[in-house]
């Protein structure tokens, strides 16, 4: 009597998808797994890189929240940058994306020049900002100076400096753009043409047909900004070293101190958990919120799908 | 009217998105007098073209060039192959465990590097891959987070109706992959091969920590070894920068189109 | 095409498949440096020598430069898989994991001629009374000055036992607004390890020798008298102030020819060379009436304890602190007195006052090895120079902001 149900339950459970997403799952337990756990109880131990390690329980935590200024200090210059560079990074990649689409000519050469900017990596990246941002010798100032603005220290007052890491960020909107322009591309025309002809303005073909159909892919844009925003450690590592008097400290850069000017292992995997949980959280509640305004097609019943396993 | 006003507009952008990779070349090429010049020089009175081949000769850049090649190519085809397999099986099954499952797969994207190093070096020391370029290949054939994700979302903006009269004319699921998703998927297949070139291409952590021997580095490592912290070689950085960018970028330009026009449309078509 | 992209494809996973590391006859000696450019040519050149010597016998030069160095061997330490033979300066940290050198000292006394390397060089690789690592370079701090410069401006130059009030009665000199020349020049964001120079010529230091008093050295009087001094400077234009933003060094402005001294080391001699700039080497300035005392930077040669062959490793060892080694390094300075004699160098007047600063520079222990957190006190610290220099006064109430944040380092 009991072995029907568990019969057909048996029946439906195909090997299918899991064979489609075998190749994740098995990284997942080779190459993520491992470190995972080690990271984890990491943070629970006094964990220099050579030396006796002891069991602390949740110290590194303790002390963490309670007892170490520059984790709230580099946590709250995160929170800040991420609240700006989030919205602008979705918004200017979109607003470009969209000029690229109607580009119709020279088309190609626009979406090279957009992303050339994400070619350029680590030792060169400080040297053009270093040049733009200088104080004497800028590229920056010296443009300003035709507006009679006089020469402005970039990298050297508190505030400015953080303005500058947001700026120098968004000049590698380039990923970004690509992506909502493909997503763009992929939007049938038939929609657009449809609704011209039914005269549905410009404006709300915005919003009734590109915003929706684009749904899945700006949520996806927003996940990984925010992401990215809460790793960001190269720019401001290689610029401002943090400073002036550590005002570009974010949060990855004191991680990235613990763990490799510290060697304190131990605080560091602490600090990447606490980061790890608040990334995880912001993310859950994107998609959770997303789920009411997204346009998601739904996916195969996994009955229909392991009809041929 | 609009037309030109738009073209103005990405004219005036590109060139602000063009002019630092352009300073890039002509600190490359620029006497050394010219290079701390105020106002800047934007159109130097001698060009040295020498100091390309003068940079290229400091160091063994062929053999790094070899192995960032043979790193760049392998990883891609297998994170190509491995991301668009799982990206599918995220985006059109119904199974026990999936959101569990792609919560953990978003998670993984947030982990930061710092503490993931020194486990990974311990099992990669274990494998033997300490300074093999295995590590830097191998793991993309296990698709990447990032790109699983992307592709999954590109997967959900195309209408089920596809799938389901593939399935009546007999397709398989594996049918369904190859011949219509596959396809579908191709402007965002390009997107992870330029993303994964590049990440792959200017990865300096990577094979910082996994390659010992100068016969195995990559040309991002070899750029560093031209860094003296007390005295930079702005010439010689310059000129390596731009000589590293100009792969991707032709792959780049020539890839791009298609981007183009969607092979969506077309498919929703007919 | 096609036959082309299958060799080439071909060929790609045969690289791949072959590249297991390297499998050779000959034995391998890892040897991990953090010099670039052209110390680490210098370093490979080094390496050959000694293959040539010993058959069999390749040595892997592994090169990581600038700030990839201690990623590097913290990975490689905390995975067990450390190079077995490494430059080292943080010995606080991983001494646990390195060969105490002493017996192996003691056993080739003859042929390693100890005595011939200065006390004060050996000292700094030595934790609770153990030797970690033998010196295979060094330098000490000196002010390089701008001969032309100085006759131009028709200013005498400097001379051995000057104080920093000669040095900013000389600087004041060659103030030129318009120009953007400057005398000297102060920076906001100097090496800890470095600056502590300034302290310990002013009669104090970082924290007490015992490493657990910070309140009375950091924040003393003395202390705040050097950043006051170089705030002071810095407001009177009797210097640049570099690195408030944007990163500079003085090298840069010195060999441009717009200061027209510049506080500095070794590292920076061969750039200047290059530049063609004249120049003149002198002490670093004392503080009236108290010794003058420069920081010790040393590349010291240390040995993993694991290291799979110990005796080649110390083989390697000995080469690279031999005569002839020594002889061919020329970015730093040859740590055998023997050397820096027969190659003249204590005479001649750009070495000279190198080695002269070095005589009078081995009282002080440098902080790092005195407290076990130090990297993160320094952190504090660093914070409290450039908001002093930036403020151009005000040190007292930075470096006492310093300790108290501190204070949570010294339990």
């Amino acid at each position: 009597m009991d072995a029907t149900p568990a019969k057909r339950r048996r029946a439906r459970l195909s090997i299918t998808p899991y064979l489609f997403i075998s190749p994740w799952l098995l990284g997942f337990l080779l190459f993520t797994l491992g470190p995972l756990v080690f990271s984890l109880t990491m943070s629970f131990y006094d964990w220099p890189v050579v030396g006796e390690r002891s069991f602390v329980g949740l110290d590194n935590y303790r002390s963490m929240l309670t007892d170490d200024p520059a984790f709230w200090e580099s946590l709250g210059i995160t929170t800040r940058f991420a609240l700006i560079y989030v919205p602008f990074n979705i918004v200017l990649s979109f607003l470009l994306a969209l000029l690229l689409h109607h580009a119709r000519f020279g088309a190609g050469f626009f979406r090279t020049a957009f992303y050339l900017p994400s070619v350029i990596s680590g030792v060169a990246l400080v040297m053009i900002w270093n040049w733009i941002y200088s104080e004497q010798y800028g590229l920056l100032n010296y443009m300003l100076s035709f507006a009679g603005i006089g020469p402005v220290n970039w990298l050297g007052e508190k505030n400015l400096a953080v303005l500058a890491i947001i700026i120098a960020s968004l000049w590698g909107l380039g990923s970004t753009m690509l992506i909502l322009l493909t997503g763009l591309k992929g939007i049938p025309r038939e929609l657009y043409e449809a609704a011209t002809v039914s005269g549905v303005p410009g404006w709300a073909q915005m919003i009734f047909i590109t915003l929706p159909m684009l749904g899945p892919i700006l949520v996806f844009t927003f996940i990984t900004s925010i992401i990215a925003a809460f790793q960001q450690l190269t720019i401001a590592l290689l610029l401002t070293k943090g400073g002036p008097q550590k005002a570009t400290y974010f949060f990855a850069m004191y991680i990235y101190d613990n763990a490799f000017k510290f060697y304190d292992m131990g605080y560091a995997a602490a600090g990447s958990w606490i980061m790890f949980l608040i990334v995880l959280v912001l993310s859950m509640l994107v998609m959770r919120w997303s789920a009411a305004w997204s346009y998601y097609e739904g996916e195969l019943k996994s009955e229909d799908g392991g009809r041929n396993a | 009217m609009r037309k030109v006003l738009l073209h103005s507009a990405l004219t005036f952008l590109a060139v602000l998105f063009i002019l630092p990779f352009y300073w890039t070349f002509l600190s490359a090429v620029k006497s050394t007098a010219e290079l701390y010049q105020f106002p800047p020089v934007f159109w130097p009175s001698e060009w040295h073209f020498e100091n390309f081949a003068a940079s290229w000769n400091k160091l063994p850049f062929n053999t790094f060039l070899w192995n960032s090649t043979v790193v760049v190519m392998l990883s891609t085809i297998g994170q190509l192959i491995s991301s668009s397999l799982v990206a599918f099986g995220f985006a059109r099954f119904r199974f026990p465990g999936r959101d569990a499952l792609f919560i953990l797969l978003l998670a993984t994207m947030m982990i930061p590097w710092d503490v993931k190093m020194i486990p990974l070096y311990m099992e990669f020391n274990f494998l033997g891959w300490i300074n093999t370029l295995k590590p830097l290949i191998v793991p993309a054939y296990f698709a990447d987070a990032f790109f699983v994700f992307m592709l999954r979302q590109f997967i959900m903006t195309i209408p089920l109706e596809i799938d389901e009269a593939a399935r009546m004319d007999g397709a398989s699921n594996f049918d369904i992959y190859w011949r219509i998703h596959l396809p579908l998927m191709l402007p965002g297949l390009i997107l992870v091969g330029t993303f994964h070139f590049m990440n792959a291409w200017n990865d300096y952590l990577g094979p910082l920590i996994f390659l010992n021997d100068q016969s195995q580095y990559t040309l991002t490592l070899g750029l560093a070894l031209l860094k003296n912290p007390h005295d930079l070689d702005i010439t010689a950085i310059a000129a390596i920068t731009t000589l590293l960018c100009l792969p991707p970028l032709v792959l780049f330009f020539l890839a791009q189109r298609y981007i183009m026009d969607g092979a969506v449309g077309s498919a929703v078509k007919g | 095409m096609k036959t082309v992209s299958t060799w080439i494809a071909g060929s790609l996973v045969a690289s791949v498949l072959s590249l297991a590391p390297a499998v050779q006859a000959e034995e391998v000696l890892r040897f991990a440096t953090w010099d670039s450019d052209e110390s680490l040519a210098i370093e490979q050149a080094i390496a050959k020598k000694f293959e040539e010597t010993h058959p069999g016998v390749k040595v892997q030069v592994e090169a990581y430069g600038g700030d990839g160095y201690d990623q590097k061997l913290a990975a490689g330490f905390g995975a067990g898989n450390p190079p077995d033979v490494m430059y080292m300066w943080n010995f606080p940290q991983y001494y646990t994991s390195l060969m105490p050198l002493d017996d192996l000292i003691a056993k080739d006394a003859a042929a390693l001629d100890i005595k011939d390397i200065p006390e004060g060089l050996l000292n700094a690789s030595r934790i609770d009374g153990k030797t970690y690592g033998m010196p295979a370079g060094f330098t000490t701090h000196v002010i390089f000055y701008n001969k032309d410069m100085f006759a131009k401006a028709g200013v005498e130059e400097p001379k051995d036992g000057w104080t920093w009030d000669d040095l900013r009665a000389k600087a004041a000199k060659f103030r030129n607004e318009a120009a953007k020349t400057y005398g000297f020049a102060v920076d906001a964001k100097p090496d800890p390890y470095d600056f502590e120079q300034f302290l310990w010529s002013n009669g104090t230091r970082y924290i007490s020798d015992d490493g657990k008093q910070l309140d009375g050295y950091m924040n003393s009087k003395e202390a705040a008298e050097v950043l006051d001094m170089f705030g002071d400077m810095a407001k009177k234009q009797e210097a640049a102030t570099i690195n408030v933003g944007e990163v500079t060094s003085a090298s840069t402005l010195f060999k441009g020819g717009q200061i027209a001294m510049m506080e500095g080391a070794m590292w920076n001699k061969s750039g200047i060379d290059k530049s063609g700039v004249k120049y003149g080497v002198a002490m670093l300035p004392a503080f009236k009436g108290k010794p003058v005392q420069s920081a010790i930077s040393i590349s010291a040669m240390s040995i993993a304890k694991d290291a799979k062959s110990p005796d080649l490793a110390w083989e390697f060892v000995k080469f690279y602190t031999s005569p002839e080694a020594i002889a061919m390094r020329k970015n730093d300075l040859p740590v055998r007195t023997s050397v820096a004699e027969s190659q003249g160098m204590t005479k001649d007047p750009v070495f000279k006052p190198f080695f002269d600063i070095l005589a009078v520079s081995t009282k002080e222990r440098p902080a790092f090895l005195k407290n076990p957190k130090w990297a993160q006190i320094q952190e504090n610290l660093a914070v409290a120079i450039e908001a002093a220099i930036t403020e151009q006064g005000n040190a007292q109430a930075h470096l006492d902001e310093a300790v108290q944040r501190s204070k949570r380092f010294l339990k």
